[in-house]
Protein backbone atom coordinates (compact mmCIF):
# COMPACT_ATOMS: atom_id res chain seq x y z
CA UNK A 1 0.00 0.00 0.00
CA UNK A 2 2.85 2.35 0.96
CA UNK A 3 4.62 1.47 -2.28
CA UNK A 4 1.48 2.13 -4.27
CA UNK A 5 1.02 5.58 -2.64
CA UNK A 6 4.68 6.40 -3.32
CA UNK A 7 4.31 5.33 -6.98
CA UNK A 8 1.15 7.40 -7.43
CA UNK A 9 2.87 10.48 -5.95
CA UNK A 10 5.87 10.05 -8.25
CA UNK A 11 3.58 9.54 -11.25
CA UNK A 12 1.68 12.73 -10.42
CA UNK A 13 4.96 14.69 -10.17
CA UNK A 14 6.18 13.21 -13.46
CA UNK A 15 2.94 14.02 -15.26
CA UNK A 16 2.66 17.60 -13.97
CA UNK A 17 5.04 19.27 -16.47
CA UNK A 18 3.36 17.45 -19.38
CA UNK A 19 -0.10 18.55 -18.29
CA UNK A 20 0.98 22.13 -17.63
CA UNK A 21 2.79 22.21 -20.99
CA UNK A 22 -0.40 21.26 -22.78
CA UNK A 23 -2.36 23.81 -20.78
CA UNK A 24 0.00 26.54 -22.01
CA UNK A 25 -0.38 25.45 -25.60
CA UNK A 26 -4.12 24.90 -25.52
CA UNK A 27 -5.73 28.27 -25.93
CA UNK A 28 -9.28 26.96 -25.90
CA UNK A 29 -11.76 26.61 -28.73
CA UNK A 30 -11.73 29.05 -31.63
CA UNK A 31 -13.73 32.13 -30.63
CA UNK A 32 -17.04 32.52 -32.43
CA UNK A 33 -15.94 36.05 -33.43
CA UNK A 34 -14.18 34.69 -36.53
CA UNK A 35 -15.86 36.10 -39.63
CA UNK A 36 -17.46 33.64 -42.06
CA UNK A 37 -15.88 33.20 -45.48
CA UNK A 38 -17.45 35.26 -48.26
CA UNK A 39 -18.65 33.45 -51.37
CA UNK A 40 -15.72 35.03 -53.21
CA UNK A 41 -13.26 33.63 -50.64
CA UNK A 42 -14.82 30.18 -50.96
CA UNK A 43 -14.53 30.37 -54.75
CA UNK A 44 -10.85 31.32 -54.45
CA UNK A 45 -10.03 28.38 -52.15
CA UNK A 46 -7.49 26.10 -53.80
CA UNK A 47 -7.83 22.38 -54.39
CA UNK A 48 -4.81 20.12 -54.10
CA UNK A 49 -5.33 16.48 -55.05
CA UNK A 50 -3.14 15.20 -52.18
CA UNK A 51 -5.08 17.26 -49.60
CA UNK A 52 -8.57 17.75 -51.06
CA UNK A 53 -9.21 14.12 -52.05
CA UNK A 54 -9.31 11.79 -49.03
CA UNK A 55 -7.59 8.43 -49.34
CA UNK A 56 -9.68 5.26 -49.32
CA UNK A 57 -7.89 4.49 -46.02
CA UNK A 58 -9.36 7.63 -44.47
CA UNK A 59 -12.84 6.63 -45.64
CA UNK A 60 -12.35 3.11 -44.27
CA UNK A 61 -11.09 4.44 -40.92
CA UNK A 62 -14.41 6.25 -40.46
CA UNK A 63 -16.26 2.99 -41.25
CA UNK A 64 -14.21 1.13 -38.64
CA UNK A 65 -15.81 3.30 -35.94
CA UNK A 66 -19.18 1.70 -36.66
CA UNK A 67 -18.06 -1.75 -35.51
CA UNK A 68 -15.86 -4.49 -36.91
CA UNK A 69 -16.65 -4.74 -40.63
CA UNK A 70 -15.87 -7.93 -42.50
CA UNK A 71 -13.27 -6.37 -44.79
CA UNK A 72 -12.20 -9.73 -46.23
CA UNK A 73 -15.71 -10.14 -47.67
CA UNK A 74 -14.92 -7.23 -50.00
CA UNK A 75 -11.88 -8.84 -51.63
CA UNK A 76 -12.33 -9.46 -55.34
CA UNK A 77 -10.73 -12.07 -57.59
CA UNK A 78 -7.37 -11.02 -59.10
CA UNK A 79 -8.08 -8.25 -61.55
CA UNK A 80 -6.93 -8.18 -65.17
CA UNK A 81 -3.85 -6.05 -65.62
CA UNK A 82 -3.62 -6.16 -69.41
CA UNK A 83 -4.60 -2.62 -70.26
CA UNK A 84 -6.73 -1.70 -73.23
CA UNK A 85 -5.72 1.98 -73.06
CA UNK A 86 -3.63 4.21 -70.80
CA UNK A 87 -6.82 5.77 -69.44
CA UNK A 88 -8.14 2.33 -68.51
CA UNK A 89 -4.83 1.39 -66.87
CA UNK A 90 -4.85 4.60 -64.77
CA UNK A 91 -8.42 3.96 -63.60
CA UNK A 92 -7.55 0.34 -62.85
CA UNK A 93 -4.46 1.40 -60.90
CA UNK A 94 -6.71 3.55 -58.69
CA UNK A 95 -9.00 0.61 -57.96
CA UNK A 96 -6.00 -1.62 -57.18
CA UNK A 97 -4.57 0.88 -54.70
CA UNK A 98 -7.99 0.94 -52.99
CA UNK A 99 -7.78 -2.88 -52.89
CA UNK A 100 -4.51 -2.47 -51.01
CA UNK A 101 -6.25 -0.44 -48.29
CA UNK A 102 -8.96 -3.13 -48.01
CA UNK A 103 -6.31 -5.82 -47.53
CA UNK A 104 -4.66 -3.67 -44.85
CA UNK A 105 -7.98 -3.22 -43.04
CA UNK A 106 -8.52 -6.99 -43.25
CA UNK A 107 -4.92 -7.42 -41.99
CA UNK A 108 -4.21 -9.97 -44.72
CA UNK A 109 -0.48 -9.84 -45.46
CA UNK A 110 -0.59 -12.21 -48.45
CA UNK A 111 -3.38 -10.22 -50.08
CA UNK A 112 -1.40 -6.98 -49.54
CA UNK A 113 1.64 -8.54 -51.22
CA UNK A 114 -0.42 -9.83 -54.18
CA UNK A 115 -1.98 -6.43 -54.71
CA UNK A 116 1.40 -4.71 -54.33
CA UNK A 117 2.73 -6.93 -57.12
CA UNK A 118 -0.23 -6.06 -59.39
CA UNK A 119 0.23 -2.34 -58.67
CA UNK A 120 3.86 -2.64 -59.69
CA UNK A 121 3.03 -4.51 -62.91
CA UNK A 122 0.46 -1.92 -63.88
CA UNK A 123 2.80 0.92 -62.94
CA UNK A 124 5.41 -0.61 -65.28
CA UNK A 125 2.89 -0.55 -68.13
CA UNK A 126 2.34 3.15 -67.42
CA UNK A 127 6.15 3.67 -67.38
CA UNK A 128 6.21 4.84 -63.77
CA UNK A 129 7.75 1.73 -62.24
CA UNK A 130 11.18 3.08 -61.18
CA UNK A 131 9.77 5.28 -58.46
CA UNK A 132 7.35 2.69 -57.13
CA UNK A 133 9.70 -0.31 -57.08
CA UNK A 134 11.18 0.81 -53.76
CA UNK A 135 7.68 1.34 -52.37
CA UNK A 136 6.67 -2.12 -53.58
CA UNK A 137 9.54 -3.65 -51.59
CA UNK A 138 8.55 -1.72 -48.44
CA UNK A 139 4.93 -2.81 -48.83
CA UNK A 140 6.07 -6.42 -49.01
CA UNK A 141 8.28 -6.07 -45.92
CA UNK A 142 5.59 -4.30 -43.90
CA UNK A 143 3.03 -6.92 -44.95
CA UNK A 144 5.33 -9.71 -43.76
CA UNK A 145 5.83 -8.06 -40.38
CA UNK A 146 2.15 -7.07 -40.02
CA UNK A 147 2.96 -3.36 -39.71
CA UNK A 148 -0.57 -2.26 -40.67
CA UNK A 149 -0.26 1.44 -39.74
CA UNK A 150 2.93 1.80 -41.77
CA UNK A 151 1.24 -0.02 -44.66
CA UNK A 152 -1.53 2.57 -44.71
CA UNK A 153 1.05 5.33 -45.00
CA UNK A 154 3.08 3.39 -47.56
CA UNK A 155 0.02 2.89 -49.77
CA UNK A 156 -0.72 6.59 -49.81
CA UNK A 157 2.94 7.34 -50.47
CA UNK A 158 2.85 4.84 -53.37
CA UNK A 159 -0.21 6.54 -54.83
CA UNK A 160 1.48 9.94 -54.54
CA UNK A 161 4.67 8.51 -56.06
CA UNK A 162 2.70 7.19 -59.03
CA UNK A 163 1.00 10.58 -59.49
CA UNK A 164 4.34 12.38 -59.23
CA UNK A 165 5.88 10.06 -61.82
CA UNK A 166 2.91 10.58 -64.15
CA UNK A 167 3.44 14.31 -63.76
CA UNK A 168 7.13 13.97 -64.58
CA UNK A 169 6.25 11.87 -67.64
CA UNK A 170 3.84 14.64 -68.70
CA UNK A 171 0.93 12.28 -68.13
CA UNK A 172 -0.80 14.64 -65.69
CA UNK A 173 -4.17 13.88 -67.27
CA UNK A 174 -4.01 10.33 -65.98
CA UNK A 175 -3.63 11.50 -62.34
CA UNK A 176 -7.33 12.39 -62.15
CA UNK A 177 -8.23 8.93 -63.42
CA UNK A 178 -6.18 7.23 -60.66
CA UNK A 179 -8.11 9.24 -58.04
CA UNK A 180 -11.46 8.46 -59.68
CA UNK A 181 -10.69 4.72 -59.87
CA UNK A 182 -9.84 4.73 -56.16
CA UNK A 183 -13.01 6.57 -55.21
CA UNK A 184 -15.27 4.24 -57.24
CA UNK A 185 -13.74 1.09 -55.74
CA UNK A 186 -13.79 2.63 -52.23
CA UNK A 187 -17.48 3.46 -52.62
CA UNK A 188 -18.21 -0.06 -53.86
CA UNK A 189 -16.54 -1.55 -50.78
CA UNK A 190 -18.25 0.71 -48.23
CA UNK A 191 -21.68 0.21 -49.80
CA UNK A 192 -20.93 -3.53 -50.05
CA UNK A 193 -20.37 -3.66 -46.30
CA UNK A 194 -23.58 -1.69 -45.80
CA UNK A 195 -25.57 -4.06 -47.99
CA UNK A 196 -24.34 -6.89 -45.73
CA UNK A 197 -25.07 -5.07 -42.48
CA UNK A 198 -27.00 -1.82 -42.78
CA UNK A 199 -26.14 0.92 -40.30
CA UNK A 200 -27.63 4.44 -40.52
CA UNK A 201 -24.46 5.91 -38.97
CA UNK A 202 -22.23 4.40 -41.64
CA UNK A 203 -24.74 5.20 -44.41
CA UNK A 204 -24.44 8.90 -43.51
CA UNK A 205 -20.73 8.74 -44.38
CA UNK A 206 -21.66 8.29 -48.03
CA UNK A 207 -22.54 11.98 -48.26
CA UNK A 208 -19.78 13.45 -50.50
CA UNK A 209 -21.40 15.85 -52.97
CA UNK A 210 -18.43 18.19 -53.30
CA UNK A 211 -15.87 15.45 -53.67
CA UNK A 212 -17.71 13.88 -56.62
CA UNK A 213 -18.26 17.36 -58.04
CA UNK A 214 -14.52 18.01 -57.78
CA UNK A 215 -13.64 14.72 -59.50
CA UNK A 216 -16.18 15.31 -62.28
CA UNK A 217 -14.90 18.84 -62.84
CA UNK A 218 -11.36 17.44 -63.19
CA UNK A 219 -12.66 14.87 -65.64
CA UNK A 220 -14.26 17.61 -67.73
CA UNK A 221 -10.89 19.39 -67.90
CA UNK A 222 -9.16 16.39 -69.49
CA UNK A 223 -8.06 16.65 -73.14
CA UNK A 224 -10.68 15.58 -75.63
CA UNK A 225 -8.77 12.46 -76.71
CA UNK A 226 -9.03 11.10 -73.14
CA UNK A 227 -12.58 12.31 -72.58
CA UNK A 228 -13.57 10.45 -75.75
CA UNK A 229 -12.08 7.16 -74.55
CA UNK A 230 -15.02 4.73 -74.47
CA UNK A 231 -14.44 3.76 -70.85
CA UNK A 232 -13.92 7.37 -69.70
CA UNK A 233 -17.23 8.34 -71.37
CA UNK A 234 -18.91 5.52 -69.48
CA UNK A 235 -17.24 6.48 -66.16
CA UNK A 236 -18.23 10.12 -66.62
CA UNK A 237 -21.85 9.14 -67.22
CA UNK A 238 -22.03 6.81 -64.25
CA UNK A 239 -20.27 9.33 -61.99
CA UNK A 240 -23.23 11.59 -62.68
CA UNK A 241 -25.56 8.87 -61.39
CA UNK A 242 -23.34 8.26 -58.36
CA UNK A 243 -23.10 12.00 -57.70
CA UNK A 244 -26.90 12.16 -57.33
CA UNK A 245 -26.85 9.27 -54.87
CA UNK A 246 -24.17 10.81 -52.62
CA UNK A 247 -25.54 14.37 -52.82
CA UNK A 248 -28.12 14.31 -50.06
CA UNK A 249 -28.78 16.87 -47.33
CA UNK A 250 -26.84 16.49 -44.04
CA UNK A 251 -29.99 15.38 -42.18
CA UNK A 252 -30.91 12.65 -44.68
CA UNK A 253 -29.89 9.06 -44.01
CA UNK A 254 -29.63 6.94 -47.18
CA UNK A 255 -32.01 3.98 -47.07
CA UNK A 256 -30.86 0.40 -47.54
CA UNK A 257 -32.39 0.52 -51.02
CA UNK A 258 -30.46 3.67 -51.96
CA UNK A 259 -27.24 2.10 -50.67
CA UNK A 260 -27.92 -0.99 -52.79
CA UNK A 261 -28.40 1.10 -55.93
CA UNK A 262 -25.12 2.94 -55.28
CA UNK A 263 -23.36 -0.37 -54.66
CA UNK A 264 -24.62 -1.86 -57.92
CA UNK A 265 -23.52 1.19 -59.91
CA UNK A 266 -20.05 1.21 -58.30
CA UNK A 267 -19.65 -2.57 -58.69
CA UNK A 268 -20.59 -2.51 -62.39
CA UNK A 269 -18.21 0.36 -63.01
CA UNK A 270 -15.33 -1.32 -61.13
CA UNK A 271 -15.83 -4.45 -63.22
CA UNK A 272 -15.87 -2.47 -66.46
CA UNK A 273 -12.70 -0.63 -65.41
CA UNK A 274 -11.05 -3.96 -64.68
CA UNK A 275 -11.88 -5.57 -68.03
CA UNK A 276 -11.61 -2.31 -69.98
CA UNK A 277 -15.04 -2.55 -71.53
CA UNK B 1 25.97 51.66 -68.96
CA UNK B 2 26.08 48.62 -71.19
CA UNK B 3 28.80 47.17 -68.97
CA UNK B 4 26.74 47.87 -65.84
CA UNK B 5 23.65 46.16 -67.30
CA UNK B 6 25.71 43.21 -68.43
CA UNK B 7 27.29 42.92 -64.95
CA UNK B 8 23.88 43.09 -63.30
CA UNK B 9 22.64 40.42 -65.69
CA UNK B 10 25.52 38.10 -64.79
CA UNK B 11 25.02 38.85 -61.10
CA UNK B 12 21.33 37.93 -61.42
CA UNK B 13 22.17 34.72 -63.28
CA UNK B 14 24.77 33.79 -60.69
CA UNK B 15 22.44 34.44 -57.77
CA UNK B 16 19.44 32.59 -59.27
CA UNK B 17 20.56 29.09 -58.23
CA UNK B 18 21.31 30.39 -54.72
CA UNK B 19 17.81 31.80 -54.39
CA UNK B 20 16.31 28.55 -55.69
CA UNK B 21 18.47 26.51 -53.31
CA UNK B 22 17.43 28.66 -50.36
CA UNK B 23 13.79 28.20 -51.30
CA UNK B 24 14.22 24.41 -51.48
CA UNK B 25 15.98 24.50 -48.09
CA UNK B 26 13.08 26.52 -46.70
CA UNK B 27 10.63 23.90 -47.93
CA UNK B 28 12.65 21.11 -46.33
CA UNK B 29 12.86 23.03 -43.03
CA UNK B 30 9.12 23.80 -43.02
CA UNK B 31 8.27 20.19 -43.84
CA UNK B 32 10.55 18.99 -41.06
CA UNK B 33 8.97 21.46 -38.60
CA UNK B 34 5.43 20.50 -39.53
CA UNK B 35 6.19 16.78 -39.28
CA UNK B 36 7.67 17.43 -35.84
CA UNK B 37 4.47 19.17 -34.80
CA UNK B 38 2.17 16.50 -36.24
CA UNK B 39 4.35 13.82 -34.64
CA UNK B 40 2.85 14.76 -31.28
CA UNK B 41 -0.59 13.80 -32.58
CA UNK B 42 0.81 10.65 -34.14
CA UNK B 43 1.67 9.49 -30.62
CA UNK B 44 -2.04 9.80 -29.92
CA UNK B 45 -2.96 7.45 -32.76
CA UNK B 46 -3.33 9.99 -35.57
CA UNK B 47 -2.08 8.96 -39.01
CA UNK B 48 -0.26 11.60 -41.02
CA UNK B 49 -1.33 11.92 -44.65
CA UNK B 50 1.47 11.91 -47.18
CA UNK B 51 0.15 14.95 -49.08
CA UNK B 52 1.49 18.45 -48.39
CA UNK B 53 0.41 21.93 -49.36
CA UNK B 54 3.02 24.66 -49.79
CA UNK B 55 1.65 28.19 -50.18
CA UNK B 56 2.09 31.77 -49.04
CA UNK B 57 -0.04 33.68 -46.57
CA UNK B 58 -0.12 37.18 -45.12
CA UNK B 59 -2.30 39.23 -42.81
CA UNK B 60 -4.45 40.52 -45.66
CA UNK B 61 -4.20 37.51 -47.94
CA UNK B 62 -4.78 34.30 -46.00
CA UNK B 63 -4.56 31.04 -47.93
CA UNK B 64 -7.49 28.61 -48.04
CA UNK B 65 -7.70 24.99 -49.21
CA UNK B 66 -10.70 22.68 -49.66
CA UNK B 67 -10.78 19.38 -47.78
CA UNK B 68 -13.31 16.55 -47.68
CA UNK B 69 -13.73 15.10 -44.21
CA UNK B 70 -15.66 12.19 -42.70
CA UNK B 71 -17.83 12.39 -39.62
CA UNK B 72 -16.60 9.94 -37.00
CA UNK B 73 -12.96 10.72 -37.79
CA UNK B 74 -10.92 13.23 -35.78
CA UNK B 75 -8.50 15.52 -37.63
CA UNK B 76 -5.50 17.71 -36.84
CA UNK B 77 -4.36 20.25 -39.43
CA UNK B 78 -0.78 21.37 -38.84
CA UNK B 79 1.22 24.14 -40.50
CA UNK B 80 4.77 25.41 -40.16
CA UNK B 81 5.93 28.67 -41.66
CA UNK B 82 9.37 29.95 -42.54
CA UNK B 83 11.57 30.75 -39.51
CA UNK B 84 10.61 34.45 -39.63
CA UNK B 85 6.84 33.80 -39.74
CA UNK B 86 4.79 35.00 -36.77
CA UNK B 87 1.22 34.56 -35.63
CA UNK B 88 0.45 31.62 -37.88
CA UNK B 89 -3.13 30.45 -37.34
CA UNK B 90 -5.40 27.75 -38.76
CA UNK B 91 -9.17 28.24 -38.92
CA UNK B 92 -11.65 25.65 -40.20
CA UNK B 93 -14.96 26.52 -41.91
CA UNK B 94 -17.91 24.36 -42.94
CA UNK B 95 -19.18 24.11 -46.52
CA UNK B 96 -21.28 27.27 -46.05
CA UNK B 97 -18.20 29.21 -44.95
CA UNK B 98 -19.10 29.38 -41.24
CA UNK B 99 -16.23 28.91 -38.80
CA UNK B 100 -16.47 25.65 -36.86
CA UNK B 101 -15.42 25.08 -33.29
CA UNK B 102 -11.90 23.64 -33.27
CA UNK B 103 -9.03 23.09 -30.89
CA UNK B 104 -6.33 25.63 -31.79
CA UNK B 105 -2.62 25.48 -31.10
CA UNK B 106 -0.18 28.21 -31.99
CA UNK B 107 3.47 28.80 -31.26
CA UNK B 108 5.58 31.33 -33.22
CA UNK B 109 5.88 29.94 -36.74
CA UNK B 110 3.76 26.84 -36.13
CA UNK B 111 0.02 26.31 -35.83
CA UNK B 112 -2.41 23.42 -35.57
CA UNK B 113 -6.15 22.98 -35.31
CA UNK B 114 -8.01 19.88 -34.14
CA UNK B 115 -11.50 19.12 -35.37
CA UNK B 116 -14.06 16.30 -35.33
CA UNK B 117 -16.78 16.92 -37.94
CA UNK B 118 -20.40 16.07 -37.14
CA UNK B 119 -21.23 15.79 -40.83
CA UNK B 120 -19.18 14.35 -43.70
CA UNK B 121 -18.46 16.68 -46.57
CA UNK B 122 -16.58 19.75 -47.70
CA UNK B 123 -14.70 22.02 -45.28
CA UNK B 124 -12.31 24.93 -45.79
CA UNK B 125 -8.99 25.18 -43.99
CA UNK B 126 -7.52 28.66 -43.83
CA UNK B 127 -3.96 29.53 -42.85
CA UNK B 128 -3.46 33.15 -41.81
CA UNK B 129 -0.49 35.05 -40.49
CA UNK B 130 0.10 38.18 -38.43
CA UNK B 131 2.76 39.33 -40.94
CA UNK B 132 1.81 41.92 -43.52
CA UNK B 133 4.52 40.51 -45.83
CA UNK B 134 3.71 37.18 -47.53
CA UNK B 135 5.28 34.25 -45.71
CA UNK B 136 5.61 30.66 -46.92
CA UNK B 137 4.15 27.72 -45.03
CA UNK B 138 3.67 23.97 -45.35
CA UNK B 139 0.42 22.30 -44.29
CA UNK B 140 -0.29 18.63 -43.64
CA UNK B 141 -3.09 16.84 -41.87
CA UNK B 142 -3.54 13.76 -39.78
CA UNK B 143 -6.61 11.72 -38.90
CA UNK B 144 -7.81 8.91 -36.69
Amino acid sequence: MRNLRKWLTLSAIALFPIASGWAEQDTGKNPPTVQPLSSEEMKQAVTIDAITVPTPGEFFKAIDKGGKPNWASQFRPPTQIDGTSRAQMALNLGTLIADGYIAVEAQDGQQVKNIGRDVLTLAKKLSVSDSVIARGKSISQFAESGAWDQLNEELEATQNEVKKALEENRDTDLITLVSIGGWIRGTQVVTGLLVQTYSPEVAKLLRQPDLVGYLRAKLDQLPQRIRQDKLVVRVNGELQTMAKLVSFSPDHVPTAEEVKTLNQTAATLTKEISIGK
Amino acid sequence: MKYLLSSLGWLWLASAPLVAAESADDEVAMRSDVLGLAGAFQNDGFKIRDGVWYAKTSKDHPATVEVNLYSGNAYWFSAAGSKSATGLKITIYDNAGHPVSSEPYGSENKAASGFSPDASGLYYVRVSSADSQPTSFCLIYSYK
